[in-house]
């Protein structure tokens, strides 16, 4: 098979890399059903965020391996605005033929859950999750507040200064969420971005925060941060000494994912190829390599049935989360 | 501490690809300056989009050199053909176009040049002193602080630019009215975007920047018939002699001064201090007869201070994310573009990206002084490119420029809209620059007001408790209320003394 497609924008960095040598690559196992006619044109990433953000970079590197496992172009085309909007309507106006492909965070669940997107949960389905970076609930070092019950006990008094982005987006809803399921109160204080909140946290203008160990990596080594509870259900790999949510018996779990989805419509033996092929890229020591430079690891990788499966759940979390907000209508 | 910064600094120099990008930057910089009508906000917002190609450090490097060179280019046509290249170059026409009739053009640009550079330096050591420790004490910033600093640099749109006062104010007033377009950050409402998602985000002053002085000059030109400059013949640019020196060491050394403390003011850049400059320049000099009509000392004073603004408008931008000029917002939305976040943590996470910036704008200070020296005559030609070519190329830049930055359709209309209600705003007499501000400190105002409410149980008094946020909020009383004060003061003090007149 020959790379017939034109490079239309490999990258830099993905030229680079990928011309850096690297011989000798696989190639599809041939005589396979089906994979004969796809892919059969370059593969186009849809992304809602501007370039060189993290959802852009993450998809940047997935495509850096996958390109050469689906001997096709693909490309990244960023279509920004209206927390995810702008990128959902494109892709439901191309054709269900996987060559078309959506990078999704929580941004676009939580459009969708607002009833405001042009697409709905179940026009979409999931084909790999590229990153898992789950919401931790941090305070600062010197904090009288050193356990969860602590956290939950002064809040039954006062409501806690908890930072959030967003208003209805997945921090507040985090936060409201574990409020609720811990039976304590919070008010959330929304910032523009994790990098905000972290100062104010350190500042002592609020009193708690979620926030992913990504954003807080150095803070949390350095002793200025302490993590009181991960929303997750397990204990994270990264954080061995900070119990989970699901060992406290609270009901709040919730992370700030990436991944990538494709129209329902597509059939099923593409999403298979193309999963296989985004599995693969991410399980090599480029991708590896980026994940564990943001203090990631292996985990952050699912294939399709456990992405799909969380999306859902996600969606439905946020649902209720903004239900119980009076945030939309049922 | 300043040891290893010195060691920064020079490896930057030895960086090859580095040294070529800043001086580049420099050379660009100087020529966009000497356009008239192309100034360094509008330059680096054109160049801004192209930087994404870069490394985050060498990005904003190339837009502060630029930043730096646009502001000595302006004063090349100012003083060769009386056509200020850029607003901060205005107050140098006033006494360098006078001086080149008197067929000493060589000694004022001479005396511009060193006057510029000496100005950039001054205030580029006091940007390495100023920054980390203006970003030590903005971890005390929290939204109280940011709020009444929002507050502070909103005045000052009414305090420094004397007579414009009120039109400033309306064009601040109109930048915070567009800021609030957008999904609310504390309610999670969406506002004025008329359901189109392209507005979900809110406008972005990019694309209004680059409208407002781009395309607003572009509509000018096109109704204008050619403007017959009348050009000044030049031998050669000299370097000014031991006894213009002695004539002019007080002035640069207080304008340098000036124009450091203005360019650090949130909102006033480098027109403002160049003003004030002259206009100090002209109190304390002996010479004060010999002003506007070719002193060589009225074109050091706005010479040394407009560049001096340069290293004081990135103290605040870096330090607490607070734009000291327009151009220095531009750098901000470069910074952003990047991934970085300007305010005390850039400096412990990106130590080297502050030695990179002093390291550039060090070397655009120099480089100009240099490329001046051999270049202003062919410098002073780019005046001379057609027309028909110069803004057709403008406007592809406007295009690109504001498309590049996210990507959006929207942003190049909303750029060409505030391209015609420019047009508009100008011939009324506003400028462009207070709607820019309006328009950066807009969301940090309404944002910063927000989450001090909530963070103060929604009692308004909690900001009585705040020693910074009051100390702003003070400095925004003086700023709003010290000029018509004093003029009332003086009005009635004229009127006890009436026949006494100065």
């Amino acid at each position: 098979m020959k790379n017939t497609a034109k490079s239309i924008d490999s990258g830099r960095r993905g030229f680079l890399i990928a011309g850096a040598g690297m011989t000798a690559m696989l190639a599809w196992p041939p005589g396979r059903a089906g994979a004969a006619d796809f892919p059969s044109g370059p593969i186009e990433v849809v992304t809602h965020a501007g370039l060189g953000g993290g959802t852009d970079t993450t998809a940047r590197m997935l495509l850096i391996r996958t390109r050469r496992n689906l001997k096709v172009d693909a490309v990244v085309n960023p279509k920004t605005g209206g927390g995810g909007r702008v990128a959902m309507s494109y892709v439901k106006n191309r054709p269900a033929d996987g060559h078309t492909v959506m990078a999704i965070t929580p941004t676009h669940l939580f459009t969708m859950a607002q009833g405001r997107a042009p697409l709905g949960i179940d026009d979409i389905k999931g084909v790999v999750r590229s990153t898992d970076d789950p919401i931790v609930v941090m305070v600062r070092g010197d904090s009288p507040l050193r356990t969860m019950e602590d956290l939950v006990a002064a809040g039954k008094q006062t409501p806690i200064k908890w930072g959030t982005t967003q208003i209805g987006g997945v921090d507040h809803v985090a936060a409201a969420t574990f409020g609720k399921e811990a039976g304590t109160q919070i008010a959330v204080v929304p910032f523009e971005g994790g990098g905000e909140i972290v100062t104010n946290l350190m500042g002592g203008n609020i009193q708690a925060a979620g926030l992913n160990v990504t954003e807080a990596k150095d803070q949390l080594e350095r002793g200025d941060f302490r993590a009181l509870v991960s929303l997750t259900e397990k204990r994270m790999r990264s954080l061995p000494d900070t119990p989970s949510a699901g060992e406290k018996g609270v009901n709040a779990f919730f992370s700030t994912v990436r991944g990538i989805v494709v129209l329902n419509d597509v059939p099923e033996e593409r999403v298979q190829i193309l999963e296989a092929a985004m599995l693969k890229a991410m399980k090599h020591k480029t991708y590896q390599g980026y994940l564990t430079g943001n203090g990631l690891d292996a985990d952050s990788i699912a294939g399709a049935e456990v992405w799909d499966r969380q999306i859902r759940r996600m969606y439905a979390d946020a649902r209720r989360a903004l239900l119980d907000l009076g945030m939309v209508k049922q | 501490m300043a040891l290893t910064g010195a060691a920064a600094v020079w490896a930057s120099f030895q960086d090859v690809q580095f040294l070529a990008l800043v001086l580049a930057a420099t050379l660009t910089g100087i020529l966009v300056g000497a356009l008239p009508g192309l100034s360094s906000s509008m330059a680096t917002a054109l160049l801004l989009p192209f930087t994404i190609y870069l490394q985050p450090i060498e990005a904003i490097a190339v837009l502060s050199a630029l930043y730096c060179a646009g502001t000595f280019g302006g004063s090349i046509t100012a003083i060769l053909i009386n056509a200020p290249g850029a607003p901060p170059a205005a107050a140098t026409a006033f006494d360098g176009y006078p001086m080149a009739k008197n067929g000493e053009a060589g000694r004022a640009l001479g005396m511009a040049a060193v006057a510029s550079s000496l100005g950039g330096i001054f205030s580029l050591i006091t940007l390495i002193l100023a920054a980390p420790a203006l970003a030590k004490i903005a971890y005390a910033f929290g939204p109280p602080e940011y709020f009444a600093l929002a507050v502070f640099g909103l005045s000052m749109l009414a305090s420094i630019s004397g007579e414009m006062a009120v039109k400033n104010l309306i064009g601040g007033a109109l930048g915070v009215l567009i800021s609030t377009i957008g999904v609310d950050l504390t309610t999670g409402v969406e506002r004025f975007t008329f359901g189109s998602p392209h507005l979900y985000e809110g406008v972005h002053f990019i694309p209004v920047l680059i409208g407002l002085f781009a395309m607003t000059e572009l509509y000018e030109q096109a109704g204008k018939h050619k403007p017959n400059y009348e050009r000044i013949r030049l031998s050669a640019m000299r370097l000014p002699s031991r006894a213009d020196f002695r004539r002019v060491w007080a002035t640069i050394l207080r304008s340098s001064g000036i124009g450091t403390f203005v360019g650090i003011l949130p909102a006033e850049g480098g027109t403002v201090a160049a003003m004030i400059g002259y206009n100090e320049a002209k109190r304390w000099s002996p010479n004060k007869q010999n002003f506007g009509k070719g002193e060589i000392e009225g074109v050091a004073g706005p010479e040394a201070a407009n560049n001096a603004a340069t290293g004081g408008a990135m103290v605040p931008t870096l330090a607490l994310g607070i734009p000291g000029s327009a151009t220095a917002a531009v750098i901000l939305g470069g910074l952003q573009m990047h991934g970085l976040r300007p305010g005390p943590y850039l400096f412990e996470e990106q130590p080297a990206l502050l030695y990179a910036i002093f390291a550039a704008m060090l070397l655009a200070n120099v480089a100009f002084l240099a490329l001046g020296l051999v270049g202003a005559k062919g410098f002073s030609r780019v005046s001379l490119i057609p027309r028909q070519f110069l803004w057709p190329s403008v406007f592809v830049l406007c295009l690109i420029g504001a498309y590049g930055l996210r990507h959006s359709m929207a942003d190049v209309w909303i750029m060409m809209v505030a391209g015609v209600v420019g047009v508009f705003l100008r011939r009324h007499g506003f400028s462009p620059a207070p709607i820019v501000m309006g328009l950066v400190l807009g969301k940090l105002l309404e944002n910063s007001f927000a989450q001090s409410m909530i963070i103060f149980d929604h009692a308004a008094a909690g900001f009585l408790q705040r020693p910074i946020a009051l100390l702003f909020f003070a400095l925004a009383l003086c700023g709003l209320f010290f000029t018509p004060t004093v003029r009332l003061l003086r009005a009635i003090f004229s009127k006890s003394n009436p026949g006494k007149r100065s």
